[in-house]
């Protein structure tokens, strides 16, 4: 017997799957994350799955896991002393930053504070080029001066970034084997090692808090592999990494900024199986919670992948945050939840981004929240079920709810309660579409042509109508949608990312310099892959960032695989000029104009069993197990529409909106002109009549 | 005229200015050259049909004032009833556009069944228009605006869905890069994909529920504006300040305004600015308005629509022949030196009515040019640089380390420079000592120095506050001065001008000096805690905390020497605690002086 399980830690709940890999079956659980040690709600889901099952910890092949806890540890800046080491002449790149404002005309914003203050940065006398030739040597006595005044000041984590590190990484290294004899007990980040690529500012920011998170990370990874091992697991924990593709523990205490995105991008993973549903076309994964939504894009069944994001932001905007470059799922985070607050600006209703949250929430939670929100619409609007929040854990004040609704928005602006609870659920769908659409646009695709997956606790609730405002004909709402990120966990593989930076002018000549710089990769990626204890098939990605000499950023371009001779010249030029096409539109450019390659990427994946779930019975036909009034604008009312138990319904069944169907963890709201099918899978599949 | 529901108007003024969102999106994407492309150096924006501005991107302020005006002035070339479905109107005459060569406006109109619904509009900043220089913006030696490049008055560019050919090949002869043609093209993709989704709403709403929008829209902005104009006593209120120089051995400058508030309107009137120069840096004046508009935006309501409405509020008066208001051909290529001033003078006028809302006056950026041969490559090369220095302090916080105010833009990284050009920068750092002491201080100073690898180059220097330091407010002191020194520490050493052009050989270095930003309050009013934090930081020296800020330090454990700072601060009430120690005990001036302490904390 095989099983596997994936843990994924959430703000609110931990999410637990269990896979038979021989039987196909899968068991979910659900516990409530523990925010002060969450490797106790960790294990406490592990426990609960285990009991209920025919499964022990020592039938497990393997333990998956998502965490928050490199995100939590800087967002709430309770990571240890962390102090930096740089080149002499530079110690204010990282208060410095990129300079950029993130409001153009508010004067009251701060600049995102760095988990290093000013007085925590030492100097080293010592100076590589830009080619990695050295000018000035590395002064070995300041080196070992500023480790012993580190140790002085409390320092525990050091991390070490001098200026082209990348094209020559000499003094970084020698400057570990400095601190390690100084000062042993000190934990030292790399540059080099951390985030090889050039843009001293945001390869500093990454290593610093890859040095900032480490001590949490790998206290955290120790504990939960020591409660493993006391419930007699013997195999491998792996944790989910932002590029979706999972590392061993020893990797992530190693490189624990690898793990910031943990959860969304299992969530990812996971819309992607969909491709194949809608056969191999391009997926819009969206995910509403309580305080934002999330968007991703999801091009020939892989998430969009990005190579620089920001943590810590303020409003979601851009600038606002600390960088971070290292390859993760590429999510467009919006300001609207289903804890969104509703108000009245400029005799307009205004939605978000201030959030309830879940504490005190929205009113009907009856916790105190005093300000409507966009589930208290959805409440009054009869999308939501009173009776049956949570699988009926939860029981929601309507009353309350229509009160606020009345006081805050209605009332103010001359409308009907439901007029005013429909403004509510309109204004932030319409904000919601407006994203997606720029989103898409940006990535030159038409959302017409997307296949729209909401998940979430508020996603279902929104997804219809946000699928009609894009003109998207086609919805899915996935089986196991309150658990999507767990059941992501068991289907992603190892992977380890490696990038040099090294401009390359793309040209026969240079062929041979590229076969080596990834043949260096290669090695490097399976020496990884071995440490780990990971054996079998390693499939290699090779891909390139890449730019018209001369111009100042590069795009991303996927390489056909290595070695290149002769002929692949033109090979390497034409995925460049594909890609090109498809991120700046189609239209002619000089084809014989020089390519310069500047950073150069090499992804090892080993395979993984991936998860086959297990059919769904055939339906015997929808039955409604009741019927509620619900808010259709088409007919300008409320109107008394089916609702269905999605448990109880099979592969086969047919449900036609307006309609209601309730799960444990959300609603899907069917809207006229859409019929629902349910298929082999469990999936919900909505189709959009014109 | 039909009335509006909430929410109906509420999803479309969302959906018109997630238009313009849009539009900018299909325009970097779509673009050629890097400024547009990864610059975003572009504006977007929806106009009603009588030509108001509805909605904008939250773009650039300089296209932001201006674009308003410029559309207009188009507009009178092209009356509504010679236009057509998919034409284009050009146009980058500085006195009409947004006050230099490179940034080129299109228009388009857009209709729905026949029924004209609005115009979409952008800006781009183009590289190159020819002129004198590479990127069209040489300042010295530029006596008016033909040695800058080609210039289009309002001029029909795509008729009815087709490039004008003769356009595109007057255009394309008179630039450097053919990318320009490129861009061009993209601009109007932009405009077509705003005209779309302007068409979208016009058909889920109608044409005369989107025109009543429009029209509210404009409306509940100017109420907007005006109620918080209102909130502040009408008066007048002015305000001077200089600018350095327009070059070696010239005077310097003045603007003064006078800013007047009544019945819910600004009037902004520059009587007594200095006279237009000739060198590359006179403001026209509808970028003299989109900075006046920016102050006040930025003191009055931040978050204020970008629209004629808000427009509507603030009018302005500038002398003809002035600096700010030049004289057509006055050269201009270099005007965003003068955006920071025209910022400064408009916040100092408002810091004597609305303080808590101003900041005190921030660093002068450097925007020097390198050009040469680049012995790497045998090819000439242009190094673009931007040094910036800090924020103004504001009404109860420090001011912000280094942040570009009042535009936008991010430095250039120092790796990606010196992969580019035979360059290496030896120092990029804080300059101690150089923010504006007060209870509040400024941003600190920012100091480069860039070492040239190459033979017999040029540089044109950019930059100000050589001569006038910021200011401070409300016994804040302003910041230290900004210099231009070539090759620091050695025998060669020598301060050069703010605006001037120089050739220099192999090995030479500049070092940059930003000015500090200015502070708010008396510095012996500030927290001695945040003094030792600074000097612990190294933003202030020991020296100059006992000096400016009255504190002192123990330097054995640094701490504050509680004592020695109450001489310093209150020398007559520690004498009378010192006379008095036995009766008063702890002194009254030490309470205070933790009372402070715990406040800001």
């Amino acid at each position: 017997m095989a099983f596997r399980i994936g843990i994924d830690v959430g703000g609110t709940f931990t999410d637990c799957a269990l896979y038979d890999d021989d039987g196909g079956r899968l068991t979910i659980a659900k516990v409530l994350t523990t925010t002060q040690d969450p490797s106790i709600g960790v294990l406490t889901g592990l426990d609960a799955l285990l009991r209920g099952d025919v499964a022990s910890a020592a039938d497990l092949s393997a333990a998956i896991h998502a965490t928050t806890i490199a995100t939590n540890t800087v967002i709430q800046r309770c990571g240890p002393t962390t102090a930096l080491l740089t080149t002499k002449g530079f110690r204010d790149v990282l208060v410095i930053g990129r300079q950029k404002r993130w409001e153009l005309y508010d004067n009251s914003i701060d600049k995102p504070q760095h988990v290093v203050p000013r007085n925590l940065i030492w100097e080293a006398p010592e100076r590589v080029l830009y080619d990695g030739s050295i000018r000035d040597p590395l002064d070995e006595a300041a080196v070992r001066r500023a480790f012993e005044e580190m140790k002085a000041a409390g320092v525990r984590a050091v991390a070490i970034c001098f200026l082209h590190s990348y094209a020559n990484p000499g003094h970084e290294k020698r400057a570990a084997e400095l601190a390690a004899e100084v000062a042993s007990e000190l934990v030292v980040s790399l540059s080099s090692e951390v985030s090889p690529t050039y843009r001293e500012y945001e390869r500093t920011s990454t290593t610093v808090l890859n040095a900032y998170v480490t001590p949490t990370v790998a206290a955290y990874v120790q504990k939960l592999e020591e409660g493993l091992r006391e419930r007699d697991f013997s195999r491998r924990l792996f944790i989910m990494q932002s590029n979706g593709g999972i590392a061993t523990t020893d990797v992530v205490q190693k490189f624990p900024i690898r793990i910031l995105e943990s959860g969304p991008a299992a969530g990812a993973l996971t819309v992607s199986r969909f491709a194949s549903v809608v056969g191999g076309g391009d997926l819009l994964s969206f995910d509403m919670g309580g305080t934002t939504a999330k968007l991703c894009l999801i091009e020939k069944g892989r998430p969009a992948l990005t190579g620089q994001f920001e943590i810590d932001l303020v409003n979601m905007k851009k600038n606002s945050g600390l960088p971070v470059s290292i390859p993760a799922v590429d999510l467009v985070e919006i300001g609207s939840g289903g804890g969104s607050i509703a108000r009245v600006e400029l005799g307009m209703i205004r939605v978000g981004p201030q959030s309830a949250g879940s504490d005190p929430g929205p009113i009907c939670y009856g916790r105190g929240g005093k300000r409507p929100t966009v589930t208290d619409a959805d409440l009054v609007l009869g999308f939501l079920n009173p009776q049956n929040f949570l699988g009926g854990k939860m029981r929601l004040d309507a009353e309350a709810a229509r009160r606020g609704i009345e006081e805050h928005v209605a009332r103010r602006l001359g409308l009907s309660v439901e007029a005013a609870a429909w403004g509510i659920h309109e204004i932030v769908t319409t904000q919601m579409a407006q994203a997606a659409r720029v989103v898409s646009v940006g990535k030159g695709k038409d959302p017409r042509n997307f296949a729209f997956v909401p998940f979430g606790g508020a996603g279902p609730v929104h997804g219809m109508r946000l699928a009609a405002m894009l003109n998207c004909r086609r919805v899915i709402f996935p089986q196991g949608a309150g658990v999507m990120s767990a059941i992501g966990l068991l289907m992603a593989e190892p992977a380890f990312d490696l990038v040099q930076t090294r401009v390359i002018r793309l040209d026969a000549d240079s062929l041979p310099t590229i076969n080596a710089l990834y043949g260096e990769l290669e090695a490097r990626g399976r020496r990884q892959l071995a440490a780990s204890g990971i054996d079998g098939d390693v499939q290699l990605r090779q891909s390139c960032d890449m730019r018209f000499a001369g111009q100042g950023y590069e795009i991303a371009v996927a390489l056909p695989p290595g070695p290149y001779s002769g002929d692949d010249l033109e090979k390497l030029r034409e995925a460049f000029f594909a890609t090109y096409t498809a991120t700046y539109g189609d239209r002619a450019f000089d084809r014989t104009a020089a390519i310069d390659g500047v950073h150069w990427r090499l992804t090892t994946v080993a395979a993984t069993p991936g998860i086959r779930l297990e059919q769904t019975p055939p339906g015997r036909g929808a039955v409604p197990s009741g019927r509620r009034s619900i808010y259709v604008p088409e007919r300008a009312g409320f109107v008394e529409s089916p609702v269905y138990d999605r448990y109880n319904l099979g592969s086969g069944d047919v449900v036609e909106g307006p309609a209601v169907i309730e799960e444990r963890e959300s609603t899907v709201v069917l809207i006229p002109n859409s019929r629902a099918t349910v298929d082999a899978l469990g999936n919900i599949v909505v189709d959009i009549h014109a | 005229m039909r009335t509006v529901d909430p929410v109906s108007l509420t999803v479309i003024w969302g959906g018109l200015i997630s238009t313009c969102a849009e539009m900018g999106v299909a325009l970097s994407r779509t673009a050629y050259s890097m400024a547009v492309r990864e610059g975003l150096d572009f504006s977007t924006g929806v106009f009603d049909p009588r030509g108001n501005m509805v909605a904008q991107g939250d773009d650039s302020p300089g296209h932001l004032g201006s674009m308003a005006f410029a559309v207009n002035r188009m507009l009178e070339e092209y009356p509504r009833e010679t236009l057509h479905p998919g034409d284009a109107i050009l146009c980058n005459d500085p006195a009409i556009g947004s006050g230099h060569l490179p940034d080129v406006y299109m228009v388009t109109p857009v209709f729905l069944d026949g029924a004209l619904l609005g115009f979409s509009v952008c800006i781009a900043h183009h590289i190159d228009v020819g002129g004198a220089g590479s990127g069209s913006q040489v300042i010295e030696g530029v006596i008016d605006r033909y040695q800058e490049g080609i210039c289009f008055p309002p001029t029909l560019c795509y008729s009815k869905g087709k490039p004008v050919p003769e356009i595109f090949r007057i255009f394309g002869a008179n630039v450097r890069v053919p990318e320009v043609l490129g861009d061009l093209r993209a601009q109007y993709n932009a405009n077509t994909a705003g005209a779309v989704q302007i068409q979208d709403l016009a058909r889920r709403y109608g044409v005369e529920v989107l025109h009543a929008a429009m029209q509210e829209i404009l409306d509940r902005s100017e109420r907007e504006m005006r109620a918080e104009i209102r909130r502040l006593p009408e008066g007048v209120y002015e305000f001077e300040d200089w600018i350095d120089d327009s070059g070696p051995n010239t005077p310097p400058i003045r603007l003064k305004v006078a800013v007047t508030l009544r019945d819910g309107g600004i009037e902004m009137d520059w009587e007594g600015t200095g006279a237009a120069v000739e060198a590359a840096m006179n403001s026209y004046w509808n970028y003299t308005y989109a900075y006046c508009l920016a102050g006040m935006k930025s003191v009055l309501l931040s978050s204020a629509p970008q629209n004629a409405g808000v427009i509507r509020t603030l009018k302005i008066k500038v002398p003809l022949g002035s600096i700010l208001n030049p004289r057509h051909p006055a050269p201009c290529g270099g005007r965003n030196v003068l955006n920071h001033r025209i910022y400064d003078v408009a916040l100092g006028a408002m810091s004597k009515v609305a303080p808590e809302r101003v900041i005190a006056a921030s660093a002068h950026f450097f925007n020097p040019l390198m050009g040469g041969t680049n012995p790497r490559t045998g090819r000439s090369f242009v190094c673009w640089e931007v040094i910036v220095g800090g924020v103004g302090a504001r009404y109860t916080k420090d001011g912000i380390e280094t942040m570009t105010t009042p535009y936008n833009n991010t430095n250039v990284p120092i790796e990606v420079q010196e992969h580019n050009n035979p360059v290496t920068i030896e120092y990029f750092g804080f300059i101690t000592d150089s923010a504006g002491a007060g209870k509040y201080r400024g941003g600190s100073g920012m100091r480069k120095d860039l070492r040239m690898l190459a033979d017999n180059w040029n540089f044109y220097n950019l930059g100000d506050r050589a001569v006038t330091p910021p200011y401070g407010l409300f016994e804040g002191r302003p910041g230290a001065l900004s210099a231009t020194v070539l090759n620091p520490d050695l025998p060669t050493e020598r301060v050069v001008n703010s605006k001037g052009k120089y050739r220099l050989g192999y090995g030479d270095v500049i070092s940059w000096r930003t000015s500090g930003a200015g502070g708010i309050g008396h510095p012996f009013e500030r927290d001695p805690a945040a003094v030792l934090k600074d000097i612990r930081e190294g933003f202030v020296s020991r020296e100059a905390a006992l000096e400016h800020y009255g504190v002192a330090i123990d330097p054995e454990r640094m701490t504050i020497d509680e004592d020695a700072t109450l001489r310093r601060r209150r020398p007559a009430a520690a004498a009378a605690a010192s006379t008095s120690r036995s009766f008063i005990s702890p002194s009254p001036a030490r309470s205070t002086c933790r009372r402070n302490s715990n406040r800001e904390r």
